[in-house]
């Protein structure tokens, strides 16, 4: 088990991009055959491959497009995620960039299989460069009659449309998602089981599916070649690959294709290994997982259960490694920043409490921590956790809580000696600026 | 800008009414075009608030000023209230007037881990202005950005609709140095660029190619 390039096989040929290229790759071959079958049958052949969501939770893909009602009573839609913006992941990023039309085409086999007419792909407001060349990827999908009316002589219409985020990290949960298409304000909308779920009543109240980017290209490959085929990779519970990208101390950041299950030391090693000294922790799957030590990153392998038994998760792939001259408590209080700047603000918990931990981090990181702060810090935590309307708040306490849990002694060095324990100055301290010039020279 | 008075019958607050702009509308006649396009795309109007709100950002100068929302409310049927409270709650929607090249680094954790800091505080002594300030003679803005999701190549800086990356603190001000040689309004082109993105066909009928240039 190691990197296995199913979904980014084709990422460096020249010309990709263009429908030409990649048809003469086997482009378009899933529509092909999926216009061929019966629509069931693709959502059966998608259930076959055990392909789960890529967005983070690990969701089993083919309950949601077996969850939309079979007829075109009223419209459907299927929207493709493409709000990326967990910090530490940046695959959706190089997928629309380089395989575009990987993309358009799951969308539209994930619209033949839901009767659905429209499509929506709702791209980051940062992405601009991706989004042309999903944009050309679309125009000449539309020339060649993939998309529009009567696409493939089966009867069925679909259109594709762009829509451009304007900088949420908020608007990637799918409800949040779904506001923000609609043209509101990005807050997230009541969930099941208190309202129906999305494929019963989503966007403009019509069944709607919602998927990440990395889903539907693993779903076109699914029905390019075969269900078998992609379900005999991984393990037992999680099939196929997981593109990683991996960032931080290492010698050769990027995107990896690594067939589930692959042992995390195995990436690291495939990514040129951690440099400017060694290995001190690793978080596996964006920063709303937790933080793991080495010792523990022996133990891991890529796949959602083995990262799940290990107390952290696979989550959206953003594999961010850490020399032994990184202080977590400041990378800690720098990711408590980023929770506080993206909560929406819609619930109170999650508001308040994402403000709180901050507070309480910097105060730390910045040498007047207090006896008692780390306490103070878990009970903020467990006040948030599974209180907030959606799934940021949660994810905002779980690397603080597994971060004290791996590396108390080092909240605790801060606390006792008001400095670093590895003398790092990643993080310089933020001067309170009041004149820009006295404030620079205080420097 | 607004402001509620209270009423205690109700329990309600009742906002005042918000001294209209008054103000000619900007929309070009090819700004109505595109927008009445993007309308088609959803099945209501109120849809296309955000697509507007580009468009109004590209066509007000890069940012939307009172008389912009307004004018987008009045395009899309909505009140003033609501599409100013969609236009502040994104922050990719200047609702103050941003300088000729809005330079964002991005501060996240692989950035920071990199040497993002560094880089900030080389820019606040090169430009003289402190993170979201604007220079005197308006050339820049420079401000923080929470991590721009290409973290392999950090340290990561966001130029309208560029990405710069793989910048470090010891070649950070050769990005200034670039841009202070360059014409371009970066805060209406990424505007532009967005709004083209979001219109069919605009592949095949030029567009341009938004390639990321490393400079550096
Ligand atoms: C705060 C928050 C942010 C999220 N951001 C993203 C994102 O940027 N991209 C994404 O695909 N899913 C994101 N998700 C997950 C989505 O809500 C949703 O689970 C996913 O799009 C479902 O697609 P999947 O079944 O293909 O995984 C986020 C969830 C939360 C709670
Ligand atoms: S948990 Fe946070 S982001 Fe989610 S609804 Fe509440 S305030 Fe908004
Ligand atoms: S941390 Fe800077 S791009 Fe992700």
């Amino acid at each position: 088990m190691a990197i296995l390039n199913l979904l980014l096989e084709h990422r460096d040929v020249p010309g990709i991009t263009n429908i030409d290229v990649w048809e003469a790759h086997g482009g378009y071959e899933g529509l092909k055959r999926a216009a061929a079958m019966e629509r069931q049958a693709i959502v059966d052949e998608v259930k076959a491959s055990g392909l789960r969501g890529r967005g983070g939770a690990g969701f089993p893909t083919w309950i949601k497009w077996n969850g939309l009602p079979k007829n075109y009573d009223q419209p459907h839609y299927v929207l493709c995620n493409a709000d990326e913006g967990e910090p530490g992941t940046f695959k959706d990023r190089e997928m629309l960039l380089k395989l575009p039309h990987a993309i358009v085409e799951g969308i539209i086999i994930a619209g033949l299989a839901t009767y659905s007419k429209v499509g929506y792909i709702y791209i980051r407001g940062e992405y601009t460069e991706p989004a042309w060349q999903v944009r050309k990827a679309i125009d000449q999908a539309y020339q060649r009659g993939y998309l529009g009316k009567n696409i493939l002589g089966t009867g069925h219409d679909f259109d594709l449309y762009i829509h451009m985020g304007a900088g949420s990290y908020e608007c990637g949960e799918e409800s949040a998602l779904m506001s923000s298409l609609m043209g509101e304000r990005g807050n997230p909308r009541l969930k099941f089981p208190h309202a129906p779920l999305p494929t019963v009543a989503g966007v403009w109240q019509a069944p709607t599916l919602i998927n990440n980017v990395e889903t539907y290209c693993a779903a076109r490959w699914v029905l390019a070649n075969s269900a078998e085929k992609y379900a005999s990779y991984g393990t037992e519970r999680s099939k196929g690959t997981k593109i990683m990208s991996v960032s931080g101390h290492i010698a050769r950041p990027g995107n990896y294709e690594v067939e589930m299950g692959t042992p995390l030391m195995e990436l690291l090693h495939q990514a040129g290994g951690v440099i400017n000294g060694r290995l001190k922790a690793v978080i596996p799957g964006g920063s709303s997982v937790q933080i793991k030590t080495a010792e523990d990153c022996e133990k891991i392998n890529l796949d959602y259960e083995s990262c799940g038994a290990n107390g952290t998760l696979l989550g959206s792939g953003g594999f961010m490694v850490f020399n032994d001259l990184t202080d977590i408590v400041q990378l800690m209080k720098r990711t408590a920043e980023f929770y506080m700047h993206e909560s929406c603000g819609k619930c109170t918990p999650c508001r308040e409490g994402t403000r709180w931990m901050f507070k309480v981090m910097d105060r730390i990181a910045s040498g007047a921590g207090q006896q008692g702060d780390i306490e103070l810090l878990l009970s903020i935590a467990s006040q948030v956790d599974g209180r907030s309307y959606c799934g940021l708040g949660d994810a905002a306490c779980w690397p603080i809580v597994g971060a004290i849990k791996a590396f108390r002694s080092e909240f605790e060095y801060w606390i006792e000696h008001k400095c670093s324990p590895v003398g790092s100055r990643f993080f310089p301290p933020q001067v309170e600026a009041v004149n820009p010039i006295l404030a620079l020279s205080a420097r | 800008m607004t402001s509620t008075s209270y009423n205690a019958l109700t329990d309600t607050f009742i906002p005042k009414p918000i001294a209209e702009p008054q103000q000619a509308d900007r929309f070009s006649d090819a700004a109505i075009a595109e927008l009445e396009e993007i309308v088609t795309h959803y099945p209501e109007r109120k849809a296309a608030c955000l697509p507007a709100l580009w468009i109004a950002q590209r066509e007000y100068g890069g940012s939307l000023t009172p008389g912009a929302i307004r004018e987008v409310a009045d395009r899309l049927g909505l009140s003033y209230t609501e599409v100013e409270g969609v236009a502040s709650f994104y922050t990719m929607y200047n609702l103050k007037p941003r300088g000729r090249h809005h330079v964002e680094v991005c501060t996240c954790l692989t950035c920071a881990l990199l040497g993002a800091y560094d880089i900030v505080h080389r820019y606040e002594h090169e430009l003289g202005v402190t993170m979201g300030g604007t220079t005197e003679d308006g050339e820049f803005t420079l401000s923080e950005a929470e991590c721009l999701n290409y973290c392999g190549g950090a340290t990561v800086i966001q130029v309208g609709d560029k990405y710069f990356t793989g910048v470090t603190p010891e070649n950070c001000l050769s990005l200034i140095e670039e841009l202070r040689k360059s014409q371009q309004f970066t805060p209406a082109l990424l505007a532009d660029s967005i709004v083209k993105i979001q219109t069919p066909g605009a592949s095949t009928s030029g567009g341009g190619s938004f390639a990321a240039q490393d400079l550096i």
